[in-house]
């Protein structure tokens, strides 16, 4: 318990170090303010929101990378939305080696165990799920959401979530989170000029029990490493 | 005596007794024993058994979660194989089913399925060609879906069974489930049999359908048989049972495994109760001969006790039987120092006790306690003996009845001590004068018996020659010399009789000859005993001759020598027999004297006498003198019967004179004393008959009450010639003149009798010279010329 608490206190941290850095980008223009509640009505943390224009594709972007990386032996942050086409590189910031692999068809792909020196980003060029995992640490956990639409936003630990920068306009907005029993029903929303709209959804979350991550390092291996 | 007449008698002896006794208690205590310690190992072993069971339960049921755990953690670890897994990934159909039997092959697994997160199987090893379906354990998925892995026991479509485990694999989100199934075959039924040391099976069924026998440690041919003995009724938790199989007996438990739809999976754990209650049985197998060595033991040491007791016992009982048997000397040998010892000396001292006594009984019985002889009865057991014995031999044997003369005299005059005192001598005499194997006896009184074996009738006088020989020299008593004669009559076997009565009487007989005649010793002779005969069959004639008259009384008359005065008469007893003629006293009164018919003739003679005494003198009377015997002057009622006689015929009694012989009165001098004072008292005149034959002392005379005597015939007869006889008949006058006493002579037949009996001063005369008895008639005719005939006689001696 106290591991995953541990892991989750780490993972808000993060979290919060990510909203600070997107925080400042939609200075101004039409948002989506989305508030992700479980059937209990608590929170959804990382329930991830993206609008969809109802008309045609979305305004071309370029692609932006995200970085997943390796820390205490978990792979931050838990959750990572990005669009089509965007790579993502995985710095392993542990003094042990890491794999990561994917089974989904999203985007299967292995990086055998390294570290060090990080390996090319992976580009992920189909939408959907990517579940990652580590072959050697079977607690490490990672989602990729792929998404087509430039506009996504993440919920924070209080389940709210801003999509920013969106041009006016009518959307489609849906919600996925990794625990979802099934995909909840999206929402089509008008955005207008300098106004933000609001949406409120629920989701149907599974309890998962996530595997334990042990402390680390039992055999007292870490005290001999080099500081 | 029991031993020989079998068992049921056999019963009734003590240490039968004792030893059924003590059998029977140690057998009932044993069985009791046996059958509670039976009942509690029975209870035990079922309280065993149910432990077993209860334990084997348990083990079992923690070995099956045991394999499920391992078996889950051996699927997951499979699952969690990144190969495998990736293999799964590649959604190859080829690569997957490769892949799952592969790594199926890994962990042992009889069968691996891919179910989809959907509850397809996608793949499985089992039916590699048949396409997707729906996973049939659906409960073991939703488990798996919460717990991510779940197992179970199943019955696959093949009727076998499994332990399935499902298991997701992660990747890492589940991507799909691998269910592991490890088919549970009779080998490992076997090792939870030999874990749980209990019968496993499992057991399927539908619904209400028959049980079936999924896998099981009991052998194939066995299983139909457990079926049927099986509960019917839906198995809701444990339920427990007992059923028998092949003739054992199991008692069990059923425990639900596996419930899927309506189908219900059942473990069967069972326990033999034969092989719990084995230890049980061997427990019991030596209880048993425990049982049997205690009623061994105590049947020997029943018998060893009980021997103790009746050994000595029998030894006892044969011990008084053998004194029953008049055996004395077998002393009973019993060392034992019990309370039997105890007995057993006290009848040894008993034992001796009675032979001593019953020694003092037998000389009481068979000897004279006086002289320590014999009796009369060993005499006449030792003649029987000896005549048997003489019998066989063929030889003679001869018997002597010796009595002592005058023994009464010695008895009177010197006392009884010197009476006895002389028996004794003569005893010891006689003793010491015959053989070792001669028997000297003392019959009674004076009477003492000799039995001579091997002697014949001519020894018979040498040895009555010895004897009296050995009774010549007087004995020295008190400082008197003592002569002791003896008459011996002598009988002979085989000539005066064949049987012990008879030589007895003959014996008796010729002593009796021998006393009366002049011999010492006589042997017995056939004439005797024709005599005696005579006198034997005059009892009833003598009876018949008072009835009927044949007897009739004679008088003789006394005479007064001094004046020829008939001074009284003596009525003489005559009795004319039918066929004998007439019979003088001599003939009949000895017999009568001896069977006591002798009063009746007394009496008899006493009435008639009197009777007639007034016929004989009228006008004067005459005293009538009659006859007594000694054997009358016993009867003390004498003096009252004459007395009576007296006064019926009115006669004074100095008219009635009895006459009483001397050797009577000297056969019991004491005896007939009393009577004769009696008599005295009464006036009746008593006189002594036959003086000079009984051998009568002066000193006895002197103090009998008599008025006179009567000298006997023998001395009389002899006077004239006899110069001896003639002193004694002066003599005899002479005394009784110094007596007082009236002097009468018998037997006087000549005048010159009469003159010198005159000549000595002699009183009366009585005889033939005086006149013959004659009937009271004729004498009453003649009786005036008496005197004259007297005076004739006295003219004729004159002349």
């Amino acid at each position: 318990m106290a591991a995953r608490r541990f892991s989750w206190g780490n993972a808000l941290t993060v979290l919060g170090t990510v909203a600070l850095l997107l925080g400042p980008i939609p200075a101004a223009g039409n948002s989506i303010s989305a508030s992700v509640r479980d059937s209990a009505g608590g929170p959804v943390v990382d329930a991830v929101v993206y609008a969809s224009p109802t008309g045609g594709a979305a305004q071309g972007r370029p692609p932006r990378n995200a970085v997943i990386e390796q820390t205490d032996r978990d792979f931050i942050p838990f959750v990572t939305v990005i669009q089509v086409g965007s790579a993502i590189s995985f710095p392993n910031r542990d003094p042990l080696k890491h794999q990561i692999y994917s089974f989904s068809p999203a985007k299967p792909f292995e990086i055998k165990l390294y570290s060090g020196k990080t390996p090319p980003p992976i580009v992920f060029d189909k939408p959907g799920v990517v579940a990652l995992g580590c072959n050697i640490h079977d607690w490490m956990e990672a989602y990729v959401f792929v998404v087509e639409t430039p506009h996504f936003a993440k919920a924070d630990k209080n389940g709210a979530a801003t999509i920013t920068d969106l041009p006016a306009g009518r959307y489609r907005v849906q919600v996925w989170h990794p625990d979802q029993r099934s995909d909840a029903a999206g929402q089509e929303i008008s955005v207008g000029p300098k106004a933000t709209a609001h949406a409120e959804f629920a989701v149907d979350l599974i309890t998962r029990q996530r595997k334990p991550k042990p402390p680390f390092d039992p055999l007292n291996y870490g005290e001999r490493l080099p500081k | 005596m029991s031993r020989a007449l079998g068992f049921p008698l056999r019963f009734r002896s003590l240490a039968a007794r004792i030893v059924f006794f003590f059998v029977v208690l140690f057998a009932l205590v044993q069985l009791a024993a046996f059958v509670i310690v039976h009942a509690a190992n029975s209870r035990n072993a079922r309280a065993n058994i149910e432990q077993d069971l209860a334990a084997g339960e348990l083990i079992f049921k923690r070995i099956l979660e045991q394999n499920q755990r391992q078996l889950e953690q051996t699927a997951t670890v499979l699952a969690a194989d990144f190969a495998f897994r990736a293999a799964i990934a590649s959604n190859d159909r080829h690569t997957v089913l490769s892949a799952l039997h592969n790594h199926g092959t890994r962990i042992d697994a009889s069968v691996v399925m891919l179910v989809s997160l959907d509850s397809m199987v996608i793949a499985d090893t089992q039916h590699p060609t048949m396409p997707p379906r729906p996973f049939p354990f659906s409960p073991l998925l939703e488990n798996a879906a919460v717990s991510d892995k779940a197992s179970g026991i199943v019955e696959m479509a093949d009727g076998q069974l499994y332990q399935m485990v499902v298991v997701p694999v992660f990747a890492p989100v589940p991507i799909a489930r691998i269910a592991v199934g490890f088919l549970i075959d009779d080998k490992v039924i076997r090792q939870l049999h030999e874990l749980t040391s209990l019968e496993v099976s499992f057991v399927a069924r539908r619904g209400s359908a028959p049980w079936r026998v999924l896998a099981s440690s009991i052998p194939e041919e066995l299983r139909p048989t457990l079926v049927q003995g099986l509960p019917r009724d839906r198995v809701r938790g444990n339920v427990a049972f007992s059923l028998t199989m092949d003739g054992v007996e199991y008692t069990g438990r059923l425990t639900p495994v596996a419930h899927q739809q309506n189908a219900e999976i059942v473990a069967v754990l069972q326990r033999s109760l034969s092989s719990a209650l084995e230890y049980f049985n061997k427990l019991g197998g030596t209880l048993l001969l425990l049982a049997l060595a205690t009623i061994a033991i105590s049947i020997v040491g029943s018998i060893v006790i009980a021997r103790g007791i009746v050994k000595p016992l029998n030894a006892l009982a044969d011990s008084a039987r053998k004194v029953q048997d008049g055996d004395y000397t077998t002393a009973l040998d019993i060392p034992q120092q019990d309370e039997i010892g105890a007995l057993a000396t006290s009848f040894n001292h008993m034992r001796e006790a009675i032979a001593e006594r019953e020694g003092q009984i037998l000389r009481l019985a068979y000897r004279d306690s006086l002289t320590d002889l014999p009796n009369r009865a060993l005499f006449q057991d030792r003649l029987a003996q000896a005549l048997l014995a003489a019998k066989r031999a063929r030889s003679p044997l001869t018997i002597l009845l010796l009595d002592l003369d005058r023994f009464k005299y010695i008895n009177d005059t010197l006392g009884h001590h010197v009476g006895d005192e002389v028996l004794r001598r003569v005893g010891a005499r006689l003793h010491d004068a015959l053989r070792r194997s001669d028997t000297v006896a003392r019959l009674g009184g004076d009477e003492f018996a000799v039995l001579l074996p091997g002697v014949s009738v001519d020894g018979a006088a040498e040895l009555a020659q010895k004897v009296l020989h050995a009774l010549e020299d007087p004995l020295q008593l008190e400082g008197q010399a003592i002569d002791v004669g003896a008459s011996i009559g002598a009988a002979s076997y085989p000539e005066h009789g064949e049987d012990a009565a008879t030589l007895v009487r003959h014996a008796d007989i010729a002593m009796y000859q021998a006393k009366r005649g002049t011999t010492s010793f006589v042997t017995y002779d056939d004439s005797f005993d024709q005599h005696r005969e005579a006198h034997l069959s005059l009892l009833g004639e003598l009876r018949r001759a008072v009835d009927q008259n044949e007897l009739h009384l004679v008088y003789q008359p006394k005479i007064e020598l001094a004046t020829g005065r008939t001074s009284s008469v003596e009525a003489l007893l005559r009795w004319q027999h039918p066929t004998r003629g007439p019979l003088l006293p001599c003939d009949f009164i000895p017999f009568a004297e001896q069977t006591g018919y002798i009063r009746t003739l007394t009496r008899w003679v006493l009435e008639n006498a009197l009777a007639q005494s007034a016929e004989l003198h009228p006008g004067k009377r005459l005293q009538i003198s009659v006859n007594v015997s000694a054997k009358d002057l016993v009867n003390a009622e004498l003096p009252a019967i004459i007395e009576e006689v007296l006064r019926t015929h009115r006669i004074p009694a100095r008219g009635l004179c009895l006459e009483i012989t001397e050797s009577g009165l000297m056969e019991d001098p004491g005896k007939g004393f009393k009577t004769m004072q009696a008599l005295r008292e009464l006036g009746v005149s008593l006189v002594i008959d036959d003086f000079g034959t009984g051998y009568s002392s002066l000193a006895y005379i002197k103090n009998l009450p008599v008025q006179g005597l009567k000298i006997d015939r023998m001395f009389v007869a002899n006077m004239e010639t006899n110069s001896r006889d003639h002193a004694i008949v002066a003599s005899a006058i002479e005394l009784g003149h110094h007596l007082g006493l009236k002097v009468t002579a018998e037997g006087v037949e000549n005048l010159k009798q009469n003159e010198l009996l005159r000549n000595l001063a002699c009183d009366e005369g009585q005889g033939y010279f005086f006149g013959r008895p004659q009937s009271a008639r004729a004498l009453r005719s003649s009786l005036g010329g008496h005197e004259v005939r007297i005076a004739a006689g006295v003219v004729a001696s004159v002349e």
